[in-house]
């Protein structure tokens, strides 16, 4: 939301659509309508100045409505002459809009009036928009909002201020705050084939273009970083390393790594010694780890420090870990599991266990021993001096290498910018600088299960003060566990179509009845809706197009196709 | 005021703010018509005006003894008709007046006295009293009790929508039919009652 100088706002000059009729601030106002129904949607972002206040609403319905239901009951247009039937209808039967006030505004007398000046000296601080505490008076025309007051609420498109899309009567640009979107964590939802994933390229793109935060995104399937192809089009997508080539690290996860022949700007070995318990733990139902490896692995710990996974992994078991002592008894071998258990007084069976469940993790070939170099740091570094890192998970698709590789890394952020924080705080260093952790598939990791394993949660309850927020991308909202969900400021919908994961978007949320409305009826692949604290008023929108003109758009001639050829193939002919 | 142009049809007998009564003579019954535009002229040089809601003929002593009689000469049914002792009365439902030549579509400070003639109005001056304001006068005729309202409203919109459209003025009607249908809208049974009447007269 802008300071807004009344001098600047934008004086609405759209015809009034209608009248307040009635309502109030806890069931939506009412509008009775003026004009055909077909002009007005639901979701419509309307204005309303009344008295010194401007108010801005969301149109959640529309409802049909008659003096006497008797005149809506019978086709007038049989029983009378057509022109005193059509007399008769535009007298008796309208639609009603059902408008949810957000936004009130002071905007004061008329300016040139007299008064305005005295009202103007008598400003202590310019107004601006604040949600709604009064409501319009009866007969306030109401307006459909026009350029000007999309822009004196949204914002003007700017280098950090992102165009998301347009308003869908009028075709007014809406735009998102992106240096307020980076304050707090935030989702973009939808299900599958609604655009989530092109949604979440254009904010991307935009986060990027902006240069306000780092962005650390976790690439499960591929998409973000190269150029693939559409799944519904066949068309080609461009990613985001080919277009931001110097401000985005490719990072493949493994040494073998590579990308329909792109190579990545390096690769990701992660060393056993940064494996902990916890990390182990949190893929304890992939792994099938019964509840006492929690207290073998603290064991384990305790004795090897940060080598214990290695030793670990190291001891035998099984055929190769017994001798025939000189009284011809079995005897575990010294460097055994088995050994290694008595010696701690732990489970022999339940050590073997999992020393044999924990073998699975030796087959993920980014797990070694000695990394060839140190990959973690320079994508700690790589963030930490503000360039945005793409981490692709190659062939590792797995859930148990998501886990394991978002958890352990976002684990190093942490203690990485948490660091940074108290040094700045301390005055022994600078500010740290914001980063946005973009998490697809999000609900694996922030399920109600796991929500409190991972470092996930923490992040999105607490590391908005260590300057660390979370961008959730996912298409089942629902499966995330509430606590999250409450804490996402900025949420963007795209068509959902299960009432739980509609539920979820709006949780939290003032308005819900008519937002529901509003989000089961999103068209797939057009419209978003665009709620909670990062915008100032909910707003379903049409979301821009990613194609070739949205990156001329984004990143001005230089990036324009060479040849008309070029484009063509750029959008997939 | 000009002097009247228009035909006097009848002299007054009895009237009130509201309404008032006029008898003629059956020769002169062939120019009133139920719905018409009349109006009186007071002494003080302002007019009423009023439409026609009634036209009725009494019996006396001598109909009903012409009337029980075995067979009735024509001759003295024509005298008796022509010559009879009572009027023709013309009711007539005040709707304004006008005075130092502005109208008003509300009722007369005094109502017009005995014996003042009745004038029927022509199209011009239906069309100047209709046309003023916006349509208020309706809300004279609507009130109307035990009277055939629909019947009334629609002899007397006829007639205007004429006069107007012969003026040129084809907007009128539709709006006279508006404000008819904004003033009885909340009268389900009464609205649909006059637009039949309407579109039957269509």
């Amino acid at each position: 939301m802008t300071t807004q100088n009344p001098d600047n706002l934008s004086s609405n000059k759209n015809e009034p659509i209608g009248f307040i009729s009635g309502g109030g601030l806890e069931a939506n106002l009412q509008v009775r309508l003026t004009v055909p129904a077909q002009s007005v949607q639901s979701g419509a972002f309307v204005v309303m100045d009344s008295g010194y206040w401007r108010f801005y609403g969301l149109v959640t319905d529309l409802q049909l409505g008659a003096i006497d239901p008797q005149y809506a009951n019978q086709l007038n247009i049989h029983r009378f002459d057509p022109a005193l039937a059509s007399i008769l209808n535009k007298q008796t039967l309208f639609t009603n809009l059902a408008v949810m006030p957000a936004l009130m505004l002071e905007i004061g007398p008329e300016p040139g009036a007299p008064e305005y000046s005295q009202w103007r000296s008598a400003l202590s601080m310019e107004p601006t928009p604040m949600p709604v505490k009064t409501v319009p008076d009866h007969h306030t025309p109401v307006r459909l909002a026009d350029k000007g007051d999309i822009e004196d609420i949204f914002g003007k498109e700017s280098k950090t201020v992102f165009r998301v899309g347009e308003t869908r009567e009028q075709g007014h640009a809406v735009c998102l705050d992106l240096e307020k979107f980076v304050q707090r964590s935030s989702g973009i939802f939808g299900t599958t084939g609604s655009g989530k994933s092109f949604l979440a390229r254009m904010i991307l793109a935009g986060l990027i273009h902006a240069d306000k935060a780092s962005t650390l995104i976790f690439d499960m399937h591929n998409e973000y970083g190269i150029d693939s192809t559409s799944s519904d089009t066949g068309a080609a997508v461009p990613g985001l390393k080919g277009k931001f080539s110097s401000k985005v690290r490719l990072v493949g996860l493994g040494a073998d790594s590579s990308f329909h022949g792109r190579q990545p700007d390096f690769t990701l070995e992660i060393a056993h010694s940064d494996i902990t318990p916890d990390d182990v733990l949190l893929l304890a139902k992939t792994l099938n780890l019964t509840d006492a490896s929690g207290i073998l692995l603290d064991a384990l710990q305790t004795r090897y420090r940060e080598n214990w996974f290695s030793t670990f992994m190291d001891m035998k078991s099984g055929e190769g870990a017994v001798y025939t002592d000189e009284d011809g008894k079995q005897r575990p071998t010294e460097d055994s599991v088995a050994a290694w258990a008595n010696e701690v007084g732990a489970h022999v069976g339940s050590a073997e266990a999992l020393h044999r469940k924990l073998r699975a993790l030796l087959s993920r070939g980014y797990l070694v021993k000695e990394p060839a170099s140190k990959a973690l740091d320079q994508i700690i570094n790589n963030l930490q001096e503000g360039r945005h890192v793409v981490l692709s998970f190659g062939n590792y698709e797995k859930d148990i290498d998501y886990l394991l590789v978002t958890n352990l890394i976002t684990r190093k952020i942490r203690e990485a910018w948490e660091k940074a924080t108290a040094d700045f705080h301390s005055k022994k260093g600078n500010e740290p600088r914001p980063l946005v952790v973009v998490v697809e598939e999000a609900h694996k990791l922030l399920n109600r299960e796991m929500a409190s394993q991972t470092i996930f949660s923490t992040i999105a309850r607490e590391m908005r003060k260590y300057y660390v927020t979370l961008l959730i991308i996912d298409q089942r909202p629902s499966q995330i566990y509430d606590e999250v969900m409450s804490q996402l400021g900025t949420r963007i919908a795209a068509s959902l179509g299960d009432e739980d994961d509609i539920n979820a978007v709006l949780s939290g949320l003032p308005g819900r009845g008519g937002l529901r409305g509003m989000l089961a009826k999103l068209q797939p692949k057009e419209e978003v809706l665009m709620l909670g604290w990062g915008v100032p008023m909910p707003i379903p929108i049409r979301s821009r197009r990613y194609d070739q003109f949205f990156w001329d758009e984004l990143l001005g001639d230089s990036n324009k196709a060479k040849t008309k050829e070029d484009a063509l193939r750029m959008m997939g002919f | 005021m000009n002097e009247i142009k228009t035909i006097p049809i009848g002299k007054l007998l009895r009237a009130d703010n509201r309404q008032f009564v006029a008898g003629c003579r059956v020769k002169e019954l062939d120019t009133p018509a139920l719905g018409a535009l009349v109006k009186v002229r007071l002494q003080d040089q302002s007019e009423v005006y009023g439409l026609i809601t009634r036209i009725s003929i009494s019996d006396d002593g001598l109909v009903r003894q012409l009337a029980s009689g075995m067979s009735i000469p024509p001759e003295y049914a024509a005298d008796n008709r022509h010559n009879r002792n009572l009027p023709v009365e013309i009711e007539v439902l005040t709707l304004g007046f006008a005075q130092d030549g502005k109208l008003y579509h509300q009722l007369p400070p005094r109502p017009p006295l005995s014996l003042d003639a009745l004038y029927l109005c022509d199209d011009a001056e239906l069309v100047r009293f209709t046309g003023h304001g916006k349509y208020a006068y309706l809300r004279h005729i609507l009130r109307l009790q035990d009277m055939p309202v629909e019947e009334i409203l629609v002899s007397h919109l006829a007639k205007a929508r004429q006069a107007h459209e012969a003026a040129g003025n084809h907007d009128w009607y539709p709006q006279a039919c508006e404000q008819l249908v904004i003033l009885l809208r909340e009268d389900y049974p009464r609205l649909t009652t006059v637009l039949d009447a309407l579109s039957a007269m269509e």
